[in-house]
């Protein structure tokens, strides 16, 4: 007798088209497929709000540790305290690691997570 | 045309004439079936809240630009998957094209230019780029629609195919000439003028010309969709491709050209992206495809196959970009938002079919 249900409730169960096609699934699944996916979206937001900004790294590279710090959307960077390093003067932040592209102090502003690298002269 | 009013007033009077059994059923539907854009509204409503300048001008210049940019891929994509595919090179074919154009337009004078012996980048020699970008990605996409019609392939198989294979041309263009792997960069004034170029200011932020020419995308689009015989056989093979076979449809030269049509689409989104983001890296267009997707399940083309608005694509873009700018507003973590975005993409699925089931 529940062989014979359980065949019928896999009848029951519409079948799909397309890319859908081995999918067997019934609308309570969905349902709770739906829930679940909307519950990790706010709560992944409202963990990341009550920390909220993104993050800017230093990469001194061979110069004295720079400490990373947070940052909102749409402003401009703090600079941090610049490191030292010996026989070498420091010449700014820098967007890529071979130090082509110099970070606008003036007008740049952080949309996005940033690792910024620092700029060494070697000193005569 | 029906009344809408006249619509609503019958809807209200169905309503009514429901037991409350039903009328919780109804209302329980209601929010699932639109949780996404729920979830939207909450996330519009507190962003506006917590920053102000959320609601301005200046801001929706910012997310039309956006929409612009993500559309193209969009409408290319949607095409495969009305087809009951999907394409997972589309990103990488955005990447090589953007490569292929930032190269062919860069400064005439910039130092680190991988090829010396160009000629001077005028508007002749960007429509030629232009063309020629979108031949590249339109052969990729034949490539991608020969396989999948001639041999009965997955499309999971030969796009992931696809994707390697233009990766690897990517990095291999990027080695050429010395160029070690470094970002493609000093693009031409005029090249970035030509998509990037100021048409008229909302707010105070400007709005470039690419958006025009993502409205006139749009506009010949939904002329290919609903207007041509090739429109109607997409459709068809989408929905049942033996029965358009018996009713003298062309399944394979179809299947065919609805790639192409996706790969020329890359190769134009590739174009824009180099001059949108300024230089051209290996990674440039890695995962665009995803976002793609998403927007084409949202706005109800279906993997059901054979269904789907071009309508229904701009709806969806623009309720993903509106999620991410607002997320990006309110200072969400980069790591954070491929969660959410995975999870958009699993909730879209799941409530397309569920729209199905539903409908039985």
């Amino acid at each position: 007798m529940e062989e014979h249900k359980e065949t019928q409730t896999e009848e029951q169960l519409p079948k799909f088209r397309g890319l859908y096609r081995h999918v067997k699934i019934s609308v309570k699944a969905l349902d709770c497929i739906i829930i679940a996916c909307i519950a990790v979206i706010v709560i992944l937001v409202a963990l990341d709000l009550r920390n909220p900004g993104f993050t800017i790294q230093f990469d001194s590279r061979g110069g004295t540790d720079v400490p990373s710090h947070n940052q909102m959307y749409g402003e401009r960077l703090e600079a941090p305290e610049p490191p030292t390093r010996e026989g070498y003067r420091f010449t700014g932040w820098y967007t890529d690691s071979a130090c082509f592209d110099p970070w606008d102090m003036e007008n740049g502003k952080i949309e996005c997570d940033l690792t910024l690298y620092a700029g060494w002269e070697k000193l005569e | 045309m029906e009344n809408p009013v006249r619509n609503l007033q019958r809807a209200a009077e169905e309503y009514r004439q429901k037991s409350a059994k039903d009328k919780k059923r109804y209302w329980i539907d209601g929010i699932l079936n639109n949780a996404l854009y729920i979830l939207m509204a909450i996330f519009v409503v507190y962003t506006a809240i917590e920053k102000p300048n959320f609601l301005t001008l200046g801001s929706f210049a910012n997310l039309i630009t956006q929409v612009a940019a993500y559309l193209p891929m969009a409408l290319g994509i949607a095409g495969c998957i009305v087809l009951t595919g999907t394409d997972l090179s589309a990103g990488r074919i955005s990447g090589l094209t953007a490569a292929i154009a930032g190269v062919f337009l860069q400064k005439t004078d910039f130092v680190n230019k991988m090829f010396a012996n160009l000629p001077e980048v005028n508007d002749g020699w960007i429509l030629l780029t232009l063309l020629a970008v979108i031949a590249v990605g339109a052969i990729i996409g034949m490539v991608n629609g020969f396989f999948v019609a001639k041999f009965s392939l997955h499309p999971f198989i030969v796009t992931l195919s696809t994707q390697l294979i233009t990766y690897g041309i990517i990095l291999w263009f990027f080695s050429l000439n010395g160029n070690n792997s470094q970002p493609i960069s000093g693009l031409s004034r005029e090249y970035k003028l030509f998509v990037n170029g100021e048409m008229f200011r909302l707010g105070n932020v400007a709005v470039p010309r690419y958006v025009a020419y993502a409205i006139l995308l749009v506009a010949l689009m939904w002329f290919v969709w609903n207007k041509t015989p090739f429109g109607k056989n997409m459709f068809a093979v989408g929905s049942n491709a033996e029965a358009a076979k018996v009713s003298g449809v062309n399944v394979f030269w179809t299947t065919v050209l609805v790639h192409t049509l996706a790969g020329a689409m890359y190769g134009y989104s590739g174009f824009i992206e180099g001059a949108r983001s300024g230089s051209v890296a290996i990674n440039t267009g890695l995962n665009a495809e995803c976002d793609a997707i998403a927007a084409c399940v949202i706005g109800g083309v279906s993997f059901v196959g054979g269904t789907g608005k071009i309508s229904g694509i701009i709806l969806g873009v623009f309720v993903l970009r509106i999620i991410f700018v607002a997320l990006t507003m309110l200072g969400v973590d980069s790591s954070s938002l491929y969660i959410i975005k995975g999870a958009i993409i699993l909730c879209a699925c799941a409530l397309d079919m569920r729209k199905y089931l539903v409908k039985k």
